[in-house]
């Protein structure tokens, strides 16, 4: 195949310009597999000019990693790729270790998602420039350390104050500014980001977005942005694909994709994420979760989750067809359901007025003047305290929904944790219902079981919410025995249902449960003993886009269902808008704004509220239609 | 490339199997000790002889006779004597090592689980034990007191403790911070049951892991103990007090020291590399998410 026929079919003809110029990357057929036979990614081509920006969209297990991977050939011991990877006119596949490694150096880099642990804690930031610039060769050690500082400066770092120190002196928005300075230190061609901001508080987020932008802009540097935040792909990307279980389902211009999918899956994605600028009275949500790319080798790979599919879905994979000027998809259906998918774009919910909560007579939680110092003591001896809550008042009323909201480090989980009786407050009064839970250990015992009935709560982490040895039948069971015995107990059973688990999860261990299914058990668990608060901590930011939905519906079902009062702790502003009546906003352990939420998300008083609501990447759907 | 890919393409029975297959080193290690335990509990109806049995007219013979490892000074016959010693060379250790992990475990889950001042107090004892010199402690206490293998058994217990109570105290550590563990707590359960049904399950691979070690380090000190006369009682045959009686063969019939020495060496190796394996096995099952 000549290089001209297959920049018309990766490229779609109506962009000349893309075609003509130089070709930097091209992938076809990319397979990767894991060396016991399963399938991570499938028949992946893509093209990429010099200068563009390429999103890799999906969630967890969609293959994008592993394709970006595969790209600069660093991939896990235990898995193999096949295909053709071209890089400026040379197959890399047929280079040897050597030749890629100086590939790797100096025209392709890469920037990893978690600025913890991408950094050798042994260097100091100088160190780590000086490596990276090392291995282009040149210079003498004088104009090295200029050079240091040069780098340091471009990604908005104050040299002098930074290059000599050690990366856990600093926060994780600085860290992945000295990692992307030490990938961008040989100039590269190609910068391959994996989820660069995910690990990342949402100010940092927005400052780190737009300087990997400015610096893609002015270096004319490609850039391969692997995200599983479709807002944050369309606030950088020229082009995005969407990957589902290890395929591209879409390959589309970025304006395009958001204002016209042409795959049910781009469409479900886009409309699953909760919008910010309005309460939705019912989330959209895409049901089940994504299947292994092996047991959906013969058919469509969404056809299982999807609301048109099709006999003609089920009887073979389907192939990446035009759709449209230079965008392709993957959905057999296309022409038939199109115009179903543009009416479903426009057809969104508008702003609904979110229901009051009928507010119970008085408060649930009395919180007044909480304040909670941490004291770490260092090697020298000397103390070092953190001030984690400093005079924090707010109250709960029965049945209403306050959101907390914070960055890392703000103090939110540690009010969390206070009213939990995991940690207990230096000062300052804590009442729920009537008993002081201020100091949970001077509680007599009766107090105390009824203290713990009072309130529940559902962590951040899936994966450690549960306790791997227990089934999830005997965890849930335990938590029944906790609560209220008045002959309405129900069984396993029901608890299961009520949260949309199958019964016979029952006998199943968390390990065989996917993240969301996990989170409804801990759900299960929590209102086992049918708590008035539930305190909910981050309960969906570890969770795929598809799935986080329908853990917001089921959170409200069980709200709607007993009155429940939740405390929602979270740093993502629209989970706020849809889930609660009033917000609080904490900074730095002081509560800086607080109000009915709509209001506040709608007119902030607070600089650092505006702030916030600055940060989140343009909602796709309120901007310009391209 | 294309060909790598069609050589990996393993069945899903050859999933199972890459994920079951057991390293033959292990393997044997099993067979080992199958081995040893059927010594243990049947061996005194496997001695071809009496072990007890003297004959002066066939002392410290080489292998032959219808003695496959030869006889003693006294004339028994070395075959016997081993496998009868097996039973009081492994039951010790195996007191050891039981006695060690209930004792270490138990310290060690409170101590990690409660903190505070509790946790100071147990830390502190076992850095006092640690700093003691393990054989040295139980030679001078089996030797002033004058001995007798429980207290030689009880002594190591108490200096095998310290070990385990660190271990079992940080891995219990690692999972208090689980919010699993915490959910827990939120819904009121006793903290003894969290302990058990909670962190035990979860730690019990280190636990496994330990327990074999302990019984290998207890094997180890209570042979050299014997080796040095100090803990069976004279007559009682032990692979230690063998192998110290064989030494003075050695120019006649080797074969005792080193049947003994080999029992000693095949029991240890073979539980230190199942307490390896069983410890990976179980981590991953833990870990498969």
């Amino acid at each position: 195949m000549t290089v001209s026929e297959h920049a018309g079919r990766v490229d779609g003809a109506e962009l000349p310009e893309e075609a003509a110029a130089a070709q930097l990357l091209r992938v076809e057929n990319l397979t990767v597999r894991s060396r016991t036979g399963q399938t991570l990614v499938r028949d992946v081509n893509l093209a990429l000019a010099a200068g563009q920006t390429l999103g890799l969209v999906g969630e967890s297990g969609s293959g994008k990693t592993m394709t970006a991977r595969s790209l600069v050939r660093i991939l896990p011991a235990n898995v193999v790729s096949a295909g053709s990877i071209w890089f400026r006119g040379a197959e890399l596949t047929a280079m040897s270790e050597r030749a890629l490694r100086r590939l790797r150096g100096t025209s392709i880099s890469m920037v990893l998602q978690d600025p913890f642990t991408a950094l050798n804690p042994l260097q100091t930031v100088g160190e780590h420039l000086r490596e990276s610039l090392r291995r282009s060769g040149r210079r003498d050690r004088k104009a090295t350390t200029a050079e240091i500082g040069q780098r340091l400066r471009e990604v908005g770092l104050d040299p002098d104050a930074v290059a000599g120190k050690y990366p856990f002196q600093l926060s994780g928005g600085m860290r992945q500014r000295v990692a992307l300075a030490a990938a961008l230190a040989a100039d590269p061609d190609l910068l391959i980001a994996d989820e660069p901001t995910t690990a990342l508080d949402v100010t940092t987020q927005a400052e780190v977005l737009e300087l990997l932008k400015q610096l893609q802009r002015d270096r004319g540097m490609a850039m391969i942005f692997i995200t599983h935040d479709l807002r944050v792909a369309f606030s950088i990307c020229d082009r995005v694909m969407v990957m589902y279980a290890g395929s591209i389902v879409e390959d589309a211009p970025a304006a395009e994709l958001d204002a016209r999918p042409q795959h049910p899956y781009s469409l479900g994605l886009l409309l699953a994420e909760p919008p910010v600028s309005h309460y939705v009275s019912q989330l959209s949500f895409i049901p089940g979760s994504v299947p292994a790319a092996d047991s959906v080798a013969a058919q469509c790979s969404f056809a299982a989750r999807c609301g048109w599919a099709a006999e003609i879905c089920q009887v073979r994979r389907p192939e990446l067809i035009a759709a449209g000027p230079g965008r392709q998809s993957a959905c057999v259906r296309l022409a038939d359901i199109s115009e179903e998918l543009q009416l479903a774009v426009e057809q969104q919910p508008t702003a609904t007025a979110p229901r009051r909560a009928a507010r119970g007579e008085g408060s649930l939680l009395v919180a007044r003047c909480l304040t909670k110092t941490y004291r770490t003591s260092s090697l020298t001896g000397r103390a070092r305290t953190t001030v984690a809550l400093q005079d924090v008042s707010f109250e709960i009323g029965a049945g209403e929904s306050v959101g907390l909201v914070g960055e890392t480090g703000s103090g939110k989980t540690t009010v969390a944790r206070c009213i939990l009786g995991l940690a207990s407050p230096d000062s300052g009064e804590l009442s729920l219902a009537g008993i002081d839970i201020s100091q949970y250990r001077n509680l007599s015992k009766p107090r105390l079981r009824q203290a713990r009935r009072l309130v529940q709560v559902v962590f951040q982490d899936p994966y450690a919410s549960l306790n791997p040895a227990l089934t999830i039948g005997s965890s849930l069971s335990e938590a029944l025995a906790a609560g209220p015995d008045d002959g309405t107990r129900p069984a396993v059973a029901e608890l299961l249902e009520m949260v949309g688990l199958p019964a016979s999860y029952a006998g199943r261990r968390p390990a065989a449960l996917s993240g969301g299914e996990r989170q409804r058990t801990a759900i299960a668990r929590a209102i086992a003993v049918r708590p008035r608060l539930l305190i909910c901590d981050e309960p969906v930011a570890a969770l795929d886009v598809s799935v986080q939905a329908q853990i917001l519906e089921l959170l409200r079902d069980v709200r709607a269902r007993y009155g429940t009062s939740l405390l929602f702790i979270t740093h993502d502003l629209s989970v706020v808008r849809q889930m609660t009546d009033r917000a609080l906003v904490l900074r730095h352990g002081q509560i800086v704004e607080s109000g009915a939420t709509a209001a506040m998300l709608d007119n902030p008083q607070h600089p650092y509220t505006i702030r916030l609501i600055e940060s989140i990447p343009p909602d796709h759907r309120s901007g310009p239609v391209a | 490339m294309a060909d790598v890919l069609t050589q990996v393409r393993p069945t899903a029975e050859g999933v199972r199997r890459r994920r079951q297959r057991m390293p033959v080193l292990v393997g044997i290690s099993f067979v080992a000790a199958t081995f040893i335990v059927v010594l243990v509990l049947f061996g005194q109806w496997l001695t071809p002889y009496d072990p007890t049995a003297q004959n002066l007219r066939l002392s410290s013979a080489g292998p032959g006779h219808g003695h496959w490892l030869g006889t003693d000074s006294l004339g028994r016959d070395v075959t016997s004597l081993i496998i009868a010693g097996a039973r009081v060379a492994v039951l010790g250790p195996l007191i050891i090592a039981l006695g060690t992990v209930l004792i270490g475990a138990t310290l060690g889950i409170v101590a990690g689980f409660k903190g505070g001042l509790l946790d100071g107090v147990v830390n502190r004892f076992a850095d006092l034990l640690y700093a003691l010199p393990g054989l040295l402690v139980v030679i001078v206490i089996v030797g002033v007191v004058g001995g007798g293998y429980w207290l030689a058994v009880a002594v190591l217990i108490v200096l095998s403790v310290p070990a385990e109570i660190r271990l079992c105290r940080s891995a219990t550590s690692v999972q208090v911070r689980m919010a699993y563990v915490e959910a827990a707590r939120v819904l009121g359960l006793p903290a003894r049951r969290i302990m058990v049904r909670h962190i035990l399950p979860n730690i019990l691979p280190t636990i496994i892991a330990t327990v074999l070690l302990d019984f290998v380090g207890g094997l180890i000190s209570l042979s050299s103990l014997s080796y040095l006369g100090l803990g069976v009682p004279p007559g009682t045959p032990d692979w230690g007090s063998l192998l110290q009686a064989g030494q003075s063969l050695l120019q006649v019939n080797p074969w005792m020291s080193v049947a003994a020495g080999a029992m000693i060496i095949l029991t240890a190796t073979s539980m230190t590399l199942i307490g390896d394996w069983l410890y990976d096995r179980y981590r991953q099952r833990g870990e498969s998410r």
